[in-house]
């Protein structure tokens, strides 16, 4: 009797054994470029320029890569600003106009709403790089080549699409009892959307802004071709500039800090938002 | 019970004037006339599509009125916003706001109307004391049951002091015993409040317990108006014959042989009363199941051969088929059991016999008015 205990006990410990010997094998290959990004970051930079093994800094944790990172061009801060303002607007602009855009298409009732809806959605299957060409043309005819707003307009017309379907389908699993409930209680349209609707939908929002943030903080192509100005550089810009080097030197301790610096607020943001993230996707999955 | 409620000016009557209403080209509710009292208790019941719901959406201001007018308390509220209409309103699936505490829930339409704190807290809690959800009143909807859900929902209804309590099918997503208790409440609280309140449903116990009057819908129009005994007694039209009553009353094809003898599936029956008809004139037969007596052999009575029978303890539902290949369902109480093939003699309470033209019509008494 107490040999099958003991050989069950044997067999669920080789189980839960097993079972973290491979979660923590397959952890390890995701975070193991992370954690390399971080350690060369930390090097100084004579030895980051060193082949890279092993790792980890030998001659001393040091934070200069990230002092030279700052220096760079008119100061990283300034880049960081840029895309800060360019990713937040972006996220901004794109849930106000995907929450209204959502609801009525998810509400109301017009003619050829089928027909607006998959046009707006069939515009993803444009390749953007396509349109750049006419989009740079358009954004200079309109005085905003080489603006913050310009690019922010042309990140924001990319995630609609996207965003418009999410939200319309966060606003239909949403019953419609709910919104007379609110009408009944002498809600108007603006206070039950803001009141009633809108927690209701945050999960849904919470997608939008994470992929809008994310889309629009790593973007590089329209960027690139639609700014000019160095003073208006954006990170993924910037990076590109460091990554080409200077007189044929390239520094990989400020490479790194700048894939560090760059990703710090995209982990940052959907750590926060995970929870409201996953139950967004999954949203009308499961009754 | 708070004194604020029985104070309220709740006696309001509704009046709904030549009512209409179309999807497109599709009408849903064809010319409708009602006037109900103030402080009745109104059922509407009909089979689904009937426009049952819509009709009651239609007076809580929710769908738009294509044509006629609403009146509730003699004022014109057809073309207001349900909030100003002076009526409250509980849904089939609650329509609980589910980020919000229940406490949240309650005070929201009075938060919107501007009501001071100290009052909506007065109020919440003479709602809630009247719901017994006092303990509840901090948690959110999805940590309750379908029962306390359903009880918020009402008390939601009820601080908001309407002149009209609207129930759209309120107990259909509870379990049989809870809607029992449920509709044993909502009684109460109708005998509590005095409001005018009108119900719709789809249950025929829920609108034969707790009706004043029964508005019997088909395809948007009324069959029939009546208090549940009348409904139940004398149905305006086969329609209402066969809808109201579980099981439902048997309608058996008749020839109109004389003033008082009658063909029934090639039986003949003397009647101990002339016939609304014509000689020789078919018409359609009533009975209730309770109705149908089970004999010895007599001149009088019909052959049947038994399908099959259901026992429920106190009575037992027996299937049979006549003569002419018509089914008809028989209340037994007491008796010996009946087994499927056997032969059975049935005669029927001729005072309950229900006379309709082959159009449907009742032949005994004019359709009661629409009042």
């Amino acid at each position: 009797m107490s040999n099958r205990k003991a050989a069950t006990a044997r067999r669920r410990l080789f189980a839960v054994t097993r079972y973290h010997a491979i979660g923590l094998f397959i952890s390890l290959l995701f975070i193991a470029p992370i954690a390399w990004s971080a350690l060369v970051s930390f090097k100084p930079s004579s030895e980051a320029a060193r082949p890279p093994l092993p790792p980890w800094p030998v001659e001393g944790f040091s934070t200069q890569s990230y002092e030279n990172l700052a220096k760079y061009g008119v100061g990283i801060w300034t880049y960081a600003g840029n895309s800060l303002t360019v990713a937040a607007a972006t996220v901004v602009v794109t849930v106000i106009i995907s929450l209204l855009a959502g609801y009525g298409f998810s509400r109301f009732n017009f003619p050829l709403k089928n027909l607006l809806f998959v046009l707006i959605i069939s515009t993803v299957m444009i390749p953007f790089q396509s349109i750049l060409t006419p989009l740079f043309l358009i954004l200079t005819k309109l005085g905003l080549q080489n603006t913050l707003p310009g690019i922010v307009l042309i990140y924001v017309t990319l995630h609609l699409p996207f965003s418009i379907f999410m939200m319309r389908n966060a606003f239909d699993a949403v019953p419609k009892e709910i919104e007379d409930a609110a009408r009944v209680d002498g809600a108007s349209v603006l206070l039950m959307l803001r009141r009633v609707m809108l927690p209701l939908v945050l999960p849904g929002v919470a997608t939008v802004a994470i992929f809008a943030f994310l889309a629009s903080w790593n973007e590089f192509l329209a960027a690139l071709i639609l700014l000019t100005d160095q003073k208006k550089y954006t990170l993924p810009v910037m990076m590109a500039a460091v990554r080409s080097g200077q007189f044929g030197s390239i520094d990989w301790g400020a490479v790194q800090s700048g894939v560090m610096l760059m990703m710090a607020p995209c982990l940052a943001l959907f750590l926060l938002l995970q929870g409201y993230y996953i139950r967004g996707l999954t949203a009308g999955a499961v009754k | 019970m708070s004194a604020q409620h029985s104070q309220a000016p709740d006696k309001a009557t509704i009046e709904l004037k030549g009512v209409r209403k179309s999807f497109g080209s599709v009408d849903v509710i064809h010319d409708l006339d009602l006037k109900i009292a103030g402080g009745e208790f109104i059922v509407f019941v009909g089979p689904s599509g009937c426009g049952k719901s819509t009709l009651l959406r239609m007076i809580a201001g929710l769908e738009e009125v294509t044509d006629g007018d609403i009146l509730i308390a003699g004022r014109d509220v057809t073309d207001l916003d349900p909030a100003k209409r002076g009526i409250a309103m509980v849904f089939q699936s609650y329509a609980l706001y589910p980020h919000m505490s229940v406490r949240e829930n309650l005070a929201f339409g009075l938060e919107i109307a501007r009501t001071s704190a100290a009052e909506i807290k007065r109020q919440v809690e003479a709602a809630a004391e009247i719901l017994k959800i006092g303990p509840l009143l901090d948690r959110r909807p999805g940590q309750l049951s379908g029962g306390q859900r359903q009880r918020v929902a009402i008390g939601r209804a009820i601080v908001r002091k309407p002149l009209v309590f609207l129930f759209d099918e309120p107990l259909s997503n509870l379990d049989a015993e809870l809607r029992v208790s449920m509709r044993v409440e909502i009684a109460r609280l109708h005998r509590e409040l005095g409001n005018t309140m009108i119900y719709v449903t789809h249950d025929q116990t829920e609108a034969m317990t707790l009706a004043d009057r029964i508005v019997v819908l088909r395809d948007g129009r009324i069959e029939q108006v009546g208090s549940p005994r009348e409904v139940y007694e004398n149905p305006a039209n086969l329609f209402v014959a066969g809808f109201i009553g579980s099981p439902r009353m048997n309608i058996i094809d008749g020839i109109c042989l004389a003033a008082n003898r009658l063909s029934i599936a090639g039986t003949e029956i003397e009647l101990d009363r002339p016939l609304p008809a014509a000689p020789q004139e078919a018409i359609k037969l009533g009975i209730r199941p309770e109705h149908w007596l089970i004999t010895d052999k007599q001149a009088d009575a019909l052959p049947a051969q038994v399908e099959f029978a259901e026992y429920l303890g106190s009575t037992q539902y027996v299937h049979c088929r006549l003569a002419n290949g018509e089914l008809v369902t028989i209340e037994q109480r007491g008796g010996t059991d009946a087994k499927p093939g056997e032969r059975l003699w049935l005669n029927c309470h001729q005072a309950a016999l229900k006379i309709f033209s082959m159009s449907g019509e009742a032949r005994r008494r004019v359709p009661a008015p629409i009042e």
